[in-house]
């Protein structure tokens, strides 16, 4: 077979059915995924649990066989490879921390492994614990660690081997959000650094896109999109990406004319053209995705007229849930001042960005 | 689509075979289990088929007296379970839910009816409640029968209430206090929360306790051989038809009929009661219990508690005190008689043999059920729940049934005629000799068939408690599979381990009814010697015996716990953790 991936790590045609519980029938937990991930690239699988990204990644770690498709590293086959002869190490959601040995020998279980001496065990060992930040802490077991000592030395003993991939399953789901927001910028950090191909499992979005090259969006055991983190936010190819990454407002629409690419419509009372990826036909019915912060809210008669239901006053932004004719939208003002701080039941006109307008087929 | 899922199962075996060291692991583990627990029950079922057999079966079906036998079987296998658990139940609910002194020590004593080596309660009993006994005719001045129905049940309840009892403490300490929180909190009393909460969440742990008491005591033999008196079992029935009529068919027909209610209890206790539990053990306690502390039901429960105690104390104080006097209650004389008989005597070989083999067959036993843990909990395979099921098999029969099958197989060295080889010896006869090379390897194989499934449930407990990431960690890290159950698993499950270990060996040390089949004149085993003492009624040898039993079994839990360890190295840290 001709073999043009470029892509460190390769995924064809990959699909992985397990039987149902009940033994009748099957569930197609992946189904009939490709994804090329390039060196040096961070990758994340995003999606709704259930979605086949775990067992994606398991299937790329070795711990799961495929029921079909290939998986390639570096150009050579690994379907059916055993775990332990992938170089790649796993950062485990529930850090499986060796309980009954110190941290340095946590470290230095993968060097071991690989006959390493002891010398360069020792040196490795120390300096990945100077870099993450555990110096002192050799001599401690897991138990006597806080969560994000825990979390440190599971990534430390995944990076010491210096493995061709890094996986991570949700590494951060056991923190506080406070230490979820500092592991986050110190895993992209190391990751920079250290420039190792990785492979990221979350379900959470902002986590997603705060670390990420590219983010692959996956719902009920396929890729919906992949994307740079920006691309995925502005230009969602479904409905399903862009109810999942961040939030957004549906309004119908109806083509009213096509130029080139740009197609014409009236959203809001307001006659806008934008570009479609796809080439719609005048009279077609389709999405217009808008999010709550391209929304504007204004005291103008002039404006289409919306009710406030509900308003919340965070800080940093306001948050309105509106009703337009019977629909109802959510907008996030940023920064709002006092004058512009809208009522429960209030009238108020709006208006949107248009640039911001993104076009769905359905 | 359909071929995928037929795949699957190939896909796992595949990847059995891409580690030859647990392929060759397994199919080892699959050959010793089929020849040494399989192939004997196959045998002795077979014979039992024979036209022979047929003809006894039809007999014993429709003899009077063979009916009476096995209604007295089922009649004292019921009895014993009910009181069992009721005792182990009572004795384990005032160590957890009711404020009293002396718990600990109360713990202590009920533990110390693990190691009872045989006949050791019913001669104890014997010599204090029996015709002449210290406390029915030195105390009370009656003349009471004890042999018989009640009698057995009084020692087999005392043998076997240990195994309810830990059984029910421990589901009862892993309830959630939250619970009974919640009912209080909603205005229950403490009887109300006893009816509606405790009770029902312990059913599956009292059903348990019950059927596993049910086949521990129609499957002994050692106790209704002095204590039965008139009352005959199946066990007993067994017996005398090998060691008193050599007829091996008409025991292969007894025990076929005794195997039927067991192995029922078993499936029973295997497919209905371990899936209804409902205890879950979250590992985080969210409280401490209520204790009870009213007076009304603390001191009658304290009586019942201190009681038990007193009693075991009792019985295990007349075999200390019967080893070391010429014959107890007639002749009170110091004597270290009864020892040098044992030490330096008839049965010193007994002592060293026994011993050696025991510790042939523990470590053997000990990894065995680790392994055997292993493969079923984390390893995906076709028959994995065979393999559990027929390890299990082991203990779940009866031990003379073991003992017949091995009787029958290995009584004569194994053949297989191949074209051009000629006949090849594929296993010699393993029987009458007396060490291991003098064919005694039967005895050790017994053992270890009989102490493996203690080992291995322990084994799968300790490991579904293991997040099986730890162990893909160390995978992922590069170690194999026998790397990761070497460096990561064992060390891990090393309480269960250890626990097992010492099960095996008490077990091997004490076990009767599966070997007395094997042991010719030849074989010194000293439980077999206990009997012999005991039937020609020098309780002073037997006591001895006894005592020096117990001490091997605790001297080799010490060097087991300095050897093994009892710990996996995470527990101290969790106390004094951050």
């Amino acid at each position: 077979m001709a073999n043009e991936q470029v892509g460190t790590l390769v995924l064809e045609n990959v699909s992985k059915i397990f039987p149902q519980r009940d033994g009748q029938g099957e569930v197609r937990a992946v189904d009939n995924v490709s994804l090329t991930i390039h060196e040096g690239e961070f990758l994340t699988l995003l999606g709704p649990s259930g979605c086949g990204k775990t067992t994606t990644l398991r299937l790329i770690s070795g711990f799961e066989m495929p029921s079909a498709g290939r998986i390639l590293l570096d150009g050579q086959d690994i379907s059916h490879r055993p775990p332990n002869k992938r170089d790649m190490a796993m950062v485990f959601q529930s850090y499986a921390l060796f309980p009954h040995m110190t941290v340095f020998n946590n470290i230095a279980y993968g060097l071991r492994i690989q006959h390493v001496s002891r010398s360069e065990i020792k040196a490795r060992v120390d300096k990945v614990l100077d870099l993450m930040g555990l110096h002192n802490l050799g001599e401690r077991r897991p138990n006597e660690l806080s969560g994000g000592q825990q979390q440190r030395v599971a990534l430390a003993r995944s990076l010491v081997v210096e493995p061709r991939v890094l996986l991570f399953d949700e590494p951060l789901s056991n923190l506080d959000a406070k230490l979820r927001v500092q592991m986050r910028s110190e895993i992209r950090n190391i990751q920079r650094r250290l420039n190792i191909t990785s492979v990221y499992v979350t379900h959470d979005q902002v986590e997603a896109m705060a670390l990420s090259d590219r983010v692959v969006i996956m719902n009920e055991g396929q890729i919906e999109q992949i994307d740079s983190p920006e691309e995925i936010y502005r230009r969602p190819v479904s409905r399903f990406v862009a109810d999942f990454i961040g939030r957004a407002n549906f309004l119908p629409a109806t083509v009213e004319a096509v130029t080139d690419e740009q197609v014409t419509m009236t959203l809001l009372g307001h006659k806008v053209t934008a570009r479609a990826k796809f080439a719609p036909a005048v009279g077609d019915q389709l999405t217009a995705v808008l999010r709550p912060e391209a929304l504007l809210l204004k005291s103008d008669p002039n404006l289409p007229q919306a009710v406030v239901k509900q308003a919340m006053y965070l800080g940093a932004s306001s948050e309105y849930i509106v009703d337009v004719d019977g629909q109802e939208l959510v907008v996030v003002e940023s920064d709002p001042s006092t004058e512009q701080i809208f009522r429960e039941d209030q009238m108020v006109g709006i208006s949107f960005v248009a640039e911001t307008v993104h076009l769905l087929a359905q | 689509m359909n071929h995928l899922i037929r795949g699957r199962p190939i896909a796992e075996f595949r990847r059995i075979i891409q580690d030859p060291v647990l392929f060759i692991g397994l199919i080892l583990v699959v050959l010793f289990v089929s020849i040494t627990i399989l192939s004997p029950i196959y045998a002795m079922v077979e014979e039992s088929l024979t036209e022979e057999g047929q003809e006894l079966f039809d007999r014993y079906l429709s003899s009077p007296v063979y009916r009476n036998i096995i209604r007295n079987t089922l009649e004292m296998g019921l009895i014993v379970a009910a009181t069992g658990t009721a005792l182990g139940f009572l004795l384990a609910y005032i160590q957890v839910k009711v404020a009293m002194p002396f718990k600990r020590l109360m713990h202590i004593t009920y533990l110390i009816p693990i190691i009872s080596p045989p006949f050791a309660v019913a001669s104890a009993v014997l010599l204090l409640l029996g015709r002449n006994g210290i406390i029915s005719k030195g105390w009370l001045g009656v003349r009471y029968d004890i042999y018989g129905l009640d009698g057995l049940t009084l020692v087999l309840t005392l043998s076997y209430f240990t195994v309810a009892y830990m059984n029910l403490k421990g589901m009862m300490q892993a309830l959630d206090p939250a619970l009974d929180e919640a009912a209080t909190n909603l205005g229950a009393s403490k009887f109300r929360i006893f009816r509606t909460v405790t009770i029902p969440m312990l059913i599956p742990g009292i059903a348990g306790s019950f059927l596993l008491l049910f086949v521990e005591a129609i499957a002994d033999l050692g106790n209704p051989l002095v204590m039965g008196g008139n009352y005959e079992v199946l066990s007993t029935r067994i017996y005398v038809s090998i060691v008193g009529l050599y007829n091996t068919t008409a025991a292969a027909v007894l025990s076929v009929i005794l195997l039927v209610p067991s192995l029922l209890v078993f499936m029973v206790q295997r497919y209905w009661i371990s899936r209804t539990s409902v205890v879950s053990v979250t590992g985080k306690p969210t409280g401490t219990p209520q204790q009870i502390t009213h007076p009304l039901v603390r001191w009658p429960l304290f009586a019942v508690g201190i009681c038990a105690s007193l009693f075991i104390l009792l019985v295990y104080g007349t075999i200390f005190a019967g080893a070391f006097t010429k014959i107890l209650n007639v002749n009170n004389e110091f004597t270290l008689d009864h020892f040098d008989f044992v030490i330096n005597g008839y049965g010193s070989e007994a002592m060293k043999d026994t011993t050696q083999l025991a510790a042939i067959a523990t470590p053997i036993a000990g990894l065995l059920g680790m392994i055997i843990a292993f493969l079923v909990v984390r390893k995906k395979f076709m028959g994995r729940a065979a393999l559990d099921f027929a390890t299990m098999l082991g203990i779940a029969v009866p031990g003379t049934i073991i003992g017949i099958g091995y009787l029958l197989v290995f009584n004569t060295p194994n053949e297989i005629t191949l074209p051009l080889l000629g006949t090849i010896e594929v296993i010699p006869k393993l029987t009458g000799g007396r060490a291991i090379f003098g064919g005694a390897g039967a005895i050790i194989l017994v053992f270890i068939v009989r102490s493996t499934p203690a080992a291995l449930r322990a084994g799968v407990a300790a490991l579904s408690q293991i997040d099986p990431s730890i162990e893909e960690a160390s995978i992922s890290l590069g170690a194999d599979n026998i790397g990761t159950f070497r460096r990561i698993t064992l060390p891990l499950i090393r309480p269960a381990f250890f626990s097992g270990l010492v099960y095996a060996f008490a077990r091997s040390m004490t076990t009767i009814s599966a070997i007395i089949f094997l042991t010719t004149s030849r074989t010194k085993i000293m439980t077999h010697q206990i009997l012999n003492e005991v039937e020609n009624g020098r309780y002073g040898n037997a006591f001895a015996y006894c005592v020096i039993l117990i001490g091997i079994v605790l001297t080799a839990i010490v060097i087991l716990s300095v050897a093994v360890g009892t710990t996996t190295g995470a527990e101290k840290s969790i106390e004094g953790g951050a």
